[in-house]
């Protein structure tokens, strides 16, 4: 019939063309194999970030392959990667594994963005043991969480713990003086931070931080306003307005990408709020530049790898080196959760070579006990391990500021704090405008 | 509670409430005239934006100007909707249109993901950064022209239901299709014009959401469209004054109802944020609606 020779074909046009939006080829498999899932968000809103993650992932496997592949007791093992798309959903995540393991039988699993999505998704990795090396997700509740056996979980990639702490010490470090100073504000009156963030464990995970840190750290910052908001949510003129009314120095989006943008071009532009905006690491990305426009003109971001500024040290040339490789390969610069992914699949590799072998138990043994350089993200001490409680690696984070660019006709961070690696001092703008007195 | 605070929070319910009543009337008009529910409404308002922002982005014009043309365009994809896929189909059994749109749904998202992949679209209007004052609050100049052109195409979409004979006989096709069509209105045509004008509305309501600085992306179109189906319940299906009263409740209440529980609450010492349950309160009102009033509030029995 004719509507149902119609509907077949629509079915297998979409069909086809979700087979069409994300499958780049996969590395050639060799006679010794290392069988890792790519756990990303291929498809739906997160698959910019997911699509990154696994050309990056290739890159790393590529260039291990290219020198002879992972040496397992004098027997070289070719990596193979397999994708596990989870679709940007939970649901679909727990599928992705799923399959990862039961019928693809990987040896280990590197990936997994947004905490909600990995939450669910690990679940599986943890019931069949399967080492898990997390690279985008940030909610330290991964391995913190007692519900499950986490002890296969190893979380590479700065938790919400991290990043609340380190940026709430950067505003009453560097923020609040030049504030006061210009201001004539007495040193007892205490900073006025509001926050909106996302109602998720992300969201929740950086204001618990936050507070815990002005507390553990006894700071003179009040939270003045603590709005939340829906996941993928468009309009935050509403709570805009309502933090406007509370009259706050300082305001702390927790957000994704899109969300960021929407929050620091409405706040400003139709809000009316001239503040300085925080932003968390995920928001170092090109496309955040291109989107937020003029209007995130010194507005302060939180990072470890971006497309632009590299902090000075020991990995810049790792730095530039990665990124060159990178382009060269996709066309386009990596983001900051392809950088932990594509350093996941190099850990990945140095955990079954000290392991000397694939059994799953021995490599997460491997990875608690891993002591690796750092490569393309500047690490606590230099070093990538994990910390013996919560399997967590740490990084070393540093704050930038966005300033315009008329060569590019785009805003571009300059690192501001810490002084190890400075490029330049923090500027209060001259629109700025503080909260009440 | 702060009057400014509440007139400015009044003001984007009035935003959002243009941008739902868009959306909700091109929907209702197809389910008026077709009876069919079109799961793919709001790809529509997503590719009407992405039209909007690739005719800007080629032409440098004022993106209010390339308007009327994304709307075309997206009034003739309508078009060939309706006749390629829908018209086929039309009397199988309601199960074959809802999974012929959800196709179109899913066929719109994944083909716009691989022709522009899934970065984020934006425009800047020419007006981003003018303000009007209006006492204590300031109106933005987009929005306000975003609601000034949504009362013009809502006048304009009355005169013509109401003026013309197309309109007329549109009205006619939905009131009752056998009646009209044994009273020589040409009811496929009637068919083709609904969906057509219907997807240019959609394409309107997503033109006019990435000028006022919204990003617009492959997925972009599922919250909304969700809105608009609650817009055209509460309204009553098929209504068009329901969509206009039901858009504009929905987008001033999911605004102002989380600050009201916001001041209720802290009477009792509770300070609590109730801005992410925007999406709670439409449903909310939703149901109380059909609990109260199962057809809608313009709704009739039998629709």
């Amino acid at each position: 019939m004719r509507y149902t020779t119609l509907v077949s074909v629509l079915v297998i046009a979409s069909l086809l063309l979700a087979g069409c939006v994300e499958h780049p080829e996969e590395p050639e498999v060799g006679s010794g194999e290392l069988k890792i899932g790519v756990v990303a968000s291929l498809t739906g809103s997160a698959s910019a970030t997911g699509t990154d993650m696994w050309q990056s992932a290739v890159l790393a496997a590529e260039e291990i392959n290219a020198k002879g592949g992972v040496v397992v007791n004098g027997v070289p093992m070719t990596i193979t990667l397999v994708q596990g798309d989870d679709e940007s959903s939970p649901k679909a995540g727990v599928e992705a594994v799923t399959k990862l393991i039961t019928e693809d039988k990987v040896d280990l699993l590197v990936g997994g963005f947004s905490s909600g999505v990995t939450s669910a998704d690990s679940v599986v990795a943890a019931e069949h043991k399967v080492p898990f090396i997390i690279t985008g997700a940030s909610s330290p509740v991964l391995t913190h969480r007692t519900d499950i056996d986490t002890s296969y979980f190893f979380h590479h990639c700065p938790t919400t713990d991290d990043y609340g702490e380190r940026t709430t010490i950067f505003v009453n470090e560097i923020i609040k003086p030049e504030i006061y100073a210009r201001f004539n504000f007495p040193e007892d009156r205490p900073l006025r931070m509001a926050l909106l963030y996302q109602d998720s464990a992300y969201g929740i995970g950086v204001h618990d931080a936050t507070t815990k840190t002005i507390e553990t750290y006894n700071l003179n910052i009040e939270i003045v306003a603590a709005e939340k908001f829906k996941m993928g949510e468009t309009d935050y003129r509403t709570p805009l307005t309502v933090i406007k009314a509370t009259e706050p120095d300082v305001i702390y989006p927790v957000a994704f990408l899109n969300e960021q943008t929407l929050i620091v071009t409405q706040g400003r532009k139709d809000v009316g709020l001239d503040s300085i905006y925080l932003s968390v690491e995920c928001n170092d990305d090109p496309d955040y530049y291109t989107g937020v426009e003029r209007w995130g003109e010194y507005s302060i971001q939180e990072s470890r790898f971006g497309p632009y500024a590299i902090p000075a040290g020991p990995i810049e040339s790792a730095v530039e080196t990665f990124r060159d490789d990178f382009t060269a390969r996709w066309g386009a610069p990596p983001s900051m959760m392809g950088a932990s992914t594509y350093e996941g699949v190099y850990i990945a590799a140095e955990a079954v070579k000290n392991a000397g072998t694939v059994d799953k138990a021995a490599v997460r043994d491997a990875l608690a006990e891993i002591e690796m350089s750092q490569m393309v993200e500047a690490m606590q001490g230099g070093v990538i391990t994990f910390t013996q409680d919560y399997r967590e690696s740490k990084f070393d984070l540093y704050m930038q500021q966005l300033f315009w660019d008329d060569s590019v006709g785009e805003t571009r961070p300059k690192i501001v704090w810490p002084n190890s690696v400075k490029e330049t001092d923090f500027v209060l703008p001259d629109w700025y405008e503080p909260g009440s007195t | 509670m702060d009057i400014s605070l509440f007139a400015q929070i009044l003001v984007w319910g009035l935003y959002a409430g243009c941008i739902y009543i868009l959306l909700a009337i091109g929907l209702n008009l197809i389910f008026g005239v077709m009876k069919v529910v079109n799961f793919a409404h709001g790809e529509l308002l997503m590719l009407g934006a992405y039209a909007a922002f690739w005719l800007y982005a080629y032409s440098r014009l004022n993106p209010y100007l390339v308007l009327p043309l994304a709307m075309l365009l997206i009034a003739l994809l309508g078009l060939s909707m309706e006749r390629l896929g829908f018209r086929p189909i039309m009397g199988t059994g309601k199960l074959n249109e809802i999974f012929l749109s959800l196709g179109f749904m899913y066929l719109f998202q994944n083909l716009v993901a691989y022709l522009w992949s899934t970065n984020s679209r934006s425009v800047r209007s020419p007006y981003s950064s003018i303000s009007i004052p209006l006492g204590a609050i300031k109106l933005p100049l987009d929005y306000l022209i975003i609601i000034i052109i949504t009362v013009v195409f809502l006048i304009a979409f009355q005169l013509f239901m109401k003026q013309t004979n197309l309109g007329r006989a549109m009205r006619a096709t939905s009131q009752n299709r056998e009646a009209a069509a044994l009273m020589g209105v040409n009811v496929e045509r009637m068919d083709m014009l609904s969906f057509a004008l219907g997807s240019a509305l959609a394409a309107s309501a997503g033109g006019l959401w990435l000028i006022s600085g919204q990003l617009v992306d492959p997925y972009v179109g599922a919250i909304p469209a969700i809105k608009a189906f609650a817009v055209i319940i509460i309204g009553g299906l098929g209504s068009i004054p329901g969509a206009i009263i039901a858009g504009l409740t929905l987008g001033i209440a999911e605004n102002l109802v989380p600050l009201l529980m916001r001041f209720f609450m802290e009477l009792f010492g509770i300070s609590m944020s109730f801005t992410a349950w925007k999406d709670t309160i439409a449903f909310f009102i939703l149901i109380i609606v059909l609990v109260l009033r199962p057809t809608g509030i313009f709704g009739e029995q039998g629709e």
